[in-house]
């Protein structure tokens, strides 16, 4: 029962950590080398990696999406610690709309303008911050979505992430309530009407006490923790 | 469309919550009052305590206090406008 609940909760984890990692905002400091429109077929399941951004896109097979193309430095440890080595990342710059993830991002031809602004060579080089959500995959073609980009002075820039550290707090603070309304709801409602059943059944008969130890142990496996 | 699924929906979720956010609220000034009512009246009578009880309740729901589970849909707006603004 014990390895039972670990696996479940070790899945639960896997899964939540990956809708996070690939829903949250990231940072990456590239330099932006070349803009690019590229029709992209959408028919099979890796439809989940393009965005819908609106309704009637949701029933074509194919379309125009924009990229933009860049030179990235090197990260590990999920963005936290830069390296100076540099790789080739390519990311799609699509409209979310007003579905998930909710970015509301409406402004794909701004961005797009903003990244051909950026434009420089390795000898030039400009520098920028470029904020996304989403995961590289060469294998199924999979993109991440540019949500934002703005130039900076070097590519030593300190990025504090504040919307991964808000929402992170906010999450926090909403498991702690929902952890409150629920021990209300159990000292209120379930405890007192558990007794009351409890005593009905003890006078009708003893098997039923049984039952109710069995519950009552069940329930404290819950409390116990 | 897509804005108006996302009102709907969302409409719905936050309601949800809402129902829930007033319902715990109100059962834990129902305990707060019980507990004030055992503390001041350890033997006091039982349609006494009743009355009283549904009196503190009846201030409560005058109070400012459950007005601001009105929140529960005003915050989240108040975000979605700002991702609006400044992702945009």
């Amino acid at each position: 029962m014990r390895r039972f609940r670990i696996i479940i909760r070790s899945l639960i984890f896997l899964i939540l950590f990956g809708v996070f990692h690939y829903v949250l905002p990231q940072h990456d400091v590239v330099r932006v080398v070349n803009t690019y429109q590229e029709r992209q077929d959408l028919g099979d399941w890796t439809r989940i990696f393009w965005s819908k951004p609106d309704d009637q896109s949701a029933t074509l097979v194919n379309r125009d999406v924009q990229f933009i193309q860049t030179r990235k430095k090197k990260t590990y440890l999920l963005g936290f610690i830069r390296t100076d080595a540099e790789e080739v990342m390519v990311y799609r710059n699509e409209d979310t709309g007003w579905g998930w993830p909710f970015y509301f991002k409406f402004d794909t031809a701004n961005l797009q303008t903003e990244a051909d602004d950026l434009q420089s060579t390795a000898e030039n080089p400009k520098w920028a911050v470029v904020t996304h959500y989403g995961w590289r995959n060469e294998l199924i073609s999979a993109f991440p979505n540019a949500v934002a980009i703005r130039p900076v002075t070097g590519p030593d820039v300190t990025i504090i992430p504040w919307f991964n550290i808000l929402f992170f707090l906010v999450l926090a603070v909403i498991i702690g309530f929902v952890r409150a309304l629920w021990r209300q709801f159990r000292e209120r409602s379930i405890d007192p009407a558990l007794e009351d059943a409890g005593e009905a059944w003890e006078a009708v008969d003893a098997r039923a006490d049984e039952a109710r130890g069995r519950f009552s142990r069940w329930l404290g496996s819950w409390r116990k923790k | 469309m897509g804005l108006v699924r996302l009102v709907i929906f969302g409409f719905i979720g936050l309601s949800i919550v809402y129902v829930l956010v007033s319902l715990y609220s109100r059962s834990v000034r129902l305990e707060k009052l019980e507990d004030q009512w055992a503390e001041e009246h350890p033997d006091g009578d039982e349609t006494d305590r009743e009355a009283w009880l549904r009196e503190g309740m009846e201030d409560y729901k005058r109070s400012f206090r459950p007005k601001l589970i009105l929140l529960v849909y005003v915050i989240p707006a108040i975000f979605v406008l700002m991702s609006l603004i400044l992702i945009n």
